[in-house]
């Protein structure tokens, strides 16, 4: 299974009020074609989707944030998780889309692959975390997004991808129409 | 000696304001300002591990419809390069940042403050930053002007604190 088509099946278990903060790169990109618009899609500050989220849900207590990342985003801002961890909010959960690679720059190893997420995250003060291997599965456990969407709780959910092999367009949106969609909506 | 701005009015102030979170790294310039942060109830501080981290944070509260503040030494003004230009810049998030400047004469004896300390100004200037000095006399009219500055072109501005301005 691939990136996409995790962030695909995402979407069947979205209600729309979610909040979603997605890295930059492709990941955006796959964000802004599949999921419900509009979000914030971060076209730089790699390494800070996790501690934007944590400020989002931070100002949002009563929505879902989710927060959708690349492992090269989520290992570049590393000790957010353990400000997250230490905050507590119990309205944000992070997705990390592992491909192991810097994909968008043209798929260079990230450290990714030498890690435990189980072990880090838990270390970093969030309890519930899941890290799962769909690279060779082509479904994902029904549960998974169930648990993952719905439970008010704060989580971490890991999953191990294929690399992706198509590439989308740029989001047609200057980052000012981002924001400005985001906080009309 | 000008009297320094007492920590708690100064909180209160931003409170008033409308601030309601703070983020950021200490430098022992703002040592009684963080200590006012902790004990406030007004305005929510989360200690932040970096002050990228920091301004990631400020910003997906902006986002969420609130507004905070960022407080940093000048050395972490190189930290957040990234995080100013292709988030807050880019995307014109209004930012409050309040910078120690270190590496002036008072610190003559900390030579790992001496290089950003010449450079901080010309940094902001780079960056095409808007930046005051803060002042114990009129540091009420400093902050407004620093705030409308930030409010009207919805981008970050950076108050600029000296030894002994807003800690002993
Ligand atoms: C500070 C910084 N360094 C490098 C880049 C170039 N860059 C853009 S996307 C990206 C890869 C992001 O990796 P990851 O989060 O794993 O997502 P993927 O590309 O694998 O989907 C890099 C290195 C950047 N945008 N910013």
């Amino acid at each position: 299974m691939k990136g996409a088509e995790v962030i695909q099946k995402l979407d069947e278990y979205l209600t729309g009020k979610e909040l979603i903060v997605s890295s930059n790169g492709n990941v955006s990109r796959q964000v802004y074609t599949l999921l419900p618009q509009p979000q914030v899609y971060l076209r730089g500050s790699m390494g800070l989707p996790v501690s934007i989220g944590l400020g989002l849900a931070l100002s949002q207590p009563k929505k879902k944030v989710i927060v959708i990342t690349g492992d090269g985003n989520f290992l570049m801002g590393l000790s957010s998780i353990a400000t997250v961890g230490s905050v507590q909010p119990p309205n944000l959960r992070i997705l990390v889309i592992d491909n192991e690679t810097y994909a968008t720059t043209g798929c260079q190893e990230t450290v990714s692959s030498a890690l435990n997420y189980v072990e880090m995250v838990k270390g970093m003060g969030i309890k519930s975390v899941v890290s799962i291997d769909l690279t060779k599965e082509k479904e994902i456990p029904s549960d998974l997004f169930d648990k993952f969407v719905i439970k008010e709780e704060l989580q971490v959910l890991h999953i191990r991808v294929e690399i992706d092999d198509i590439n989308l367009e740029n989001i047609p949106w200057h980052p000012i129409e981002i924001k400005e969609n985001f906080l009309n909506r | 000696m000008m009297v320094m701005i007492a920590p708690e009015h100064f909180l209160s102030f931003l409170s008033d304001q409308g601030f309601s979170l703070a983020s950021g790294v200490p430098c022992s310039y703002f040592k009684d300002t963080f200590t006012s942060l902790e004990e406030s109830t007004e305005i929510y501080y989360i200690p932040s591990t970096r002050e990228d981290e920091a301004v990631g944070i400020i910003c997906g509260y902006f986002l969420g419809g609130q507004v905070g503040f960022l407080i940093l030494q000048n050395s972490g003004l190189a930290t957040i390069g990234d995080a100013l230009t292709s988030l807050a810049q880019l995307y014109k998030i209004p930012l409050l940042m309040f910078v120690s400047y270190r590496g002036l004469e008072p610190d003559a004896d900390f030579p790992e403050h001496l290089v950003m300390g010449d450079v901080t100004e010309d940094v902001l200037s780079a960056y095409q930053i808007p930046y005051w000095i803060l002042e114990e006399e009129n540091w009420k009219s400093i902050l407004h002007q620093a705030i409308s500055v930030m409010n009207d072109s919805s981008l970050p501005v950076c108050v600029l604190v000296k030894k002994g301005v807003l800690s002993q």
